[in-house]
């Protein structure tokens, strides 16, 4: 499994799907420049369309053969159950290249990824070797993805050059490392590099470029002779500081590892240097536990969002927003992906998309071998409301949650019991069902598998569009409205006895003299 | 030999700067400073390709008239949140306080690099306006540099065009990757305005024509 949130707050957030196709000897593929951040007004058309317009000046020898997938702002499963999420991590001043001699982007690369590989390894090599032939950067800087297919899961690093860099140099475009998580283990990257020291030599679990320490060397991020073993992290992409040291800002590594293995006792006074690439979790984790993860605010421990008054009356953790939890508002999107073994690949994958903020939001799955994607999943944009897009059904309830969030976050969390938790309990009756029609025909199990994610979505979407207009109704300025009985209680949502001491103290507070 | 001869050969003169007919590399003095005009990435490169030429120099992503007064230094401020300082001058031939010669601006908006620094458009806007006013009148060279490339340009009117308006036109000397300059806006300003220009490949090319200007 592999999870991602597409956190950005002003991003595209349109999905596509696309077709798996044949092409001629000679034929080529051209690359565009995709900005991660750019976006154009509905009336001017989708970005995947448009993005289109800017033509990098370079095509490359297409395969004979490009594998169908799902894309949002990156490739996220394709039909040989290729999975992947990404984040960004950022690395030294000096190997950022924004200029055009770095054809590639993150972006891009996912999807060449997504085109041209039947493993993760192979991913890895497509999107290695292709960024060190044409150059990486340009809109982006040092990435991370999380690269997974039914048998492993590879964390993939990869950073530009330098703006110096040039084709024509004979070196490598981009300098990447990838390091394989144990089968046992599950590994985190919030937004922070992840691969530490690395064995070349073993094979089986690490891949780099040429350049992986020599370029380290070169720019002078690495001594050799400093005694130290090298860190592929602390060269390229060192963050100082711990979750306790930054009151929180960094806080989500340590609760990743405290929330999947308790037993070990991780500290956030810790560096997060000092964090250990994976960890055994103290249980099994099931596709559920990764979604409840994602939700996760960090109650109950010292960067508790609500603690004290910070939540207001209604407990509202989009107030303070110090510490960054893991769960996050400004999310476009966040996927859940499962690459499952035992299963023709059109059925064992799945990548489970929910819109927005993760808390209010609900998950659901499109099969890898479905062959278009619900409508509403492919509109829609921050500054138009529009009823047509998924995203803003979610949206929608979302905004109706925060007048009164602790009370309302239990009606969505009822709703997600039905759809979310519905659908995963569906999940092995569909494979079973999609197995017996592939083994007739495939084609007949794809067409299963669309129809099957397609009305799920389409159920959901809707139900999220009533939810939001049962929330408005039934905590209307505030008071209890009984839609059934049809009446009102004036006294509650209540707010709380402490919120009225807290309002008292800061009176007090800002107004001395009255004291 | 003779195969790997003209392989070097090619390379060369891929790196060479494409001055347009006729137009010499002008000279400026030191010190220097490098800004951005945008708050895009670019202004790093920018500073990369003084460290690459072995040329010191100020840096500050969001300098006022009053910063560029102070000269060498910048009046000994340090970087904030937003606010970013270098003080990579040679203080033995340039102490602190002694007056810019050059100002080299890095053209290209980025709305999240202008977010971060608290600007909105119209603000870097006026905040150019009156540094270019000001080297006009102090008689510093302004050198103007876009090296995004086609796909950091934008339609007419749009915030990278709007950079360019308030920079390049009253520039001293404008250097350009070809690739930003597809459509010729770099080389009609420079007739229209007779600023010479520079044409070149890659980022890279900037290295020369940097030692050249600052020699």
């Amino acid at each position: 499994m592999t999870t991602h949130t597409c956190d950005c707050g002003i991003c595209d957030w349109t999905w596509r799907h696309v077709p798996a196709a044949d092409h001629k000897p000679g034929s080529t593929r051209k690359i565009y420049r995709i900005s991660q951040y750019k976006t154009w007004p509905p009336s001017e058309g989708l970005k995947w369309d448009l993005v289109k317009n800017d033509f990098s000046g370079l095509e490359i020898p297409q395969v004979p053969r490009t594998y169908a997938y799902h894309h949002g702002m990156f490739g996220y499963m394709n039909e040989k159950q290729v999975a992947i999420g990404e984040a960004t991590v950022g690395c030294q001043r000096r190997m950022v290249n924004p200029t055009p001699s770095a054809k590639l982007d993150i972006t891009t690369l996912t999807m060449l990824a997504m085109e041209r590989a039947a493993t993760a390894r192979e991913a890895i090599q497509v999107m290695g070797s292709l960024a060190e032939t044409y150059g990486y950067g340009f809109h982006d800087d040092g990435e991370m993805l999380a690269v997974a297919d039914p048998r492993e899961v590879w964390i993939f690093e990869i950073m530009p050059v330098g703006p110096l860099w040039t084709p024509e140099s004979g070196k490598p475009g981009a300098v990447w490392c990838a390091q394989r998580v144990p089968d046992d283990h599950v590994s985190v990257c919030p937004n922070e590099s992840r691969i530490g020291e690395i064995d070349l030599d073993d094979k089986d679990f690490f891949m780099a470029s040429p350049n992986a320490i020599s370029l380290a060397v070169e720019m002078g991020f690495y001594d050799p002779k400093s005694g130290k073993p090298f860190s592929w992290k602390r060269a390229y992409s060192p963050q100082e500081g711990s979750a306790a040291s930054t009151d929180g800002r960094i806080q989500r590594l340590w609760r990743f590892f405290d929330i999947v293995a308790p037993s070990q006792r991780f500290k956030p006074e810790t560096p997060n240097m000092d964090f250990p690439f994976s960890v055994k979790p103290d249980k099994k984790l099931t596709v559920q536990d990764v979604m409840n993860m994602t939700r996760d605010r960090s109650y109950g421990t010292p960067f508790d969002p609500v603690k004290g008054i910070r939540g207001g009356p209604f407990k509202n953790p989009n107030y303070y927003r110090q510490t960054r939890v893991i769960n996050d508002g400004r999310a476009e999107y966040t996927t859940v992906t499962q690459s499952r073994a035992g299963l023709p690949d059109m059925i064992g994958g799945i990548v489970w998309i929910s819109w927005g903020s993760q808390d209010t939001a609900c998950y659901m799955p499109i099969y890898a071998g479905a062959t278009a994607l619900p409508k509403s999943f492919t509109v829609g944009d921050h500054w138009i409301f529009t009823r047509d897009s998924a995203r803003w059904a979610f949206d929608y309830t979302d905004f109706h949650v925060q007048v009164a969030y602790s009370e309302a976050i239990k009606d969505v969390q009822a709703a997600q019991a039905d759809h979310e938790a519905g659908a995963i309990a569906r999940i092995p009756e569909i494979d079973a069902r999609a197995l017996e029609l592939y083994k007739k025909k495939p084609a007949e199990a794809a067409r299963f598998l669309t129809g099957f994610s397609i009305n799920n979505a389409d159920t959901v979407v809707d139900a999220w569009w009533k939810l939001g207009d049962d929330l408005l109704v039934k905590y209307n300025r505030l008071y209890l409205y009984n839609t059934e009985k049809r009446t009102y209680d004036r006294r509650n949502p209540a707010p709380p006895e402490w919120w009225r001491k807290a309002v008292r103290a800061f009176d007090i507070l800002m107004e001395p003299d009255r004291r | 030999m003779r195969p790997r001869a003209r392989t070097l050969f090619f390379l060369a003169a891929l790196t060479l700067p494409l001055a347009l007919a006729g137009q010499q590399v002008p000279k400026a003095g030191l010190p220097a400073l490098t800004t951005s005009a945008g708050q895009s990435a670019d202004v790093t490169t920018l500073n990369i390709v003084f460290d690459e030429a072995g040329i010191g120099y100020d840096y500050c992503d969001v300098p006022t008239v009053e910063m560029l007064a102070d000269g060498v230094g910048l009046g000994g401020r340090e970087s904030g949140p937003g606010f970013h300082i270098e003080v990579l001058s040679d203080l033995d031939r340039f102490p602190e306080g002694t007056p810019f010669k050059a100002v080299v601006f890095a053209i290209g908006a980025s709305l999240k690099g202008m977010g971060a620094s608290g600007l909105t458009l119209e603000a870097e806007e006026a905040r150019l306006r009156k540094l270019i006013d000001y080297c006009r009148q102090n008689r510093i060279f302004v050198m103007a540099v876009h090296i995004g490339g086609e796909s950091k340009r934008g339609a007419p009117g749009s915030d990278n065009e709007r950079m360019i308006d308030a920079v390049a036109p009253l520039a001293d000397y404008i250097v350009v990757t070809k690739d930003s300059n597809k459509d010729g806006r770099f080389t009609k300003i420079a007739q229209d305005k007779k600023i010479p220009l520079t044409e070149i490949e890659y980022a890279l090319g900037l290295v020369d024509i940097a030692k050249k200007v600052f020699q």
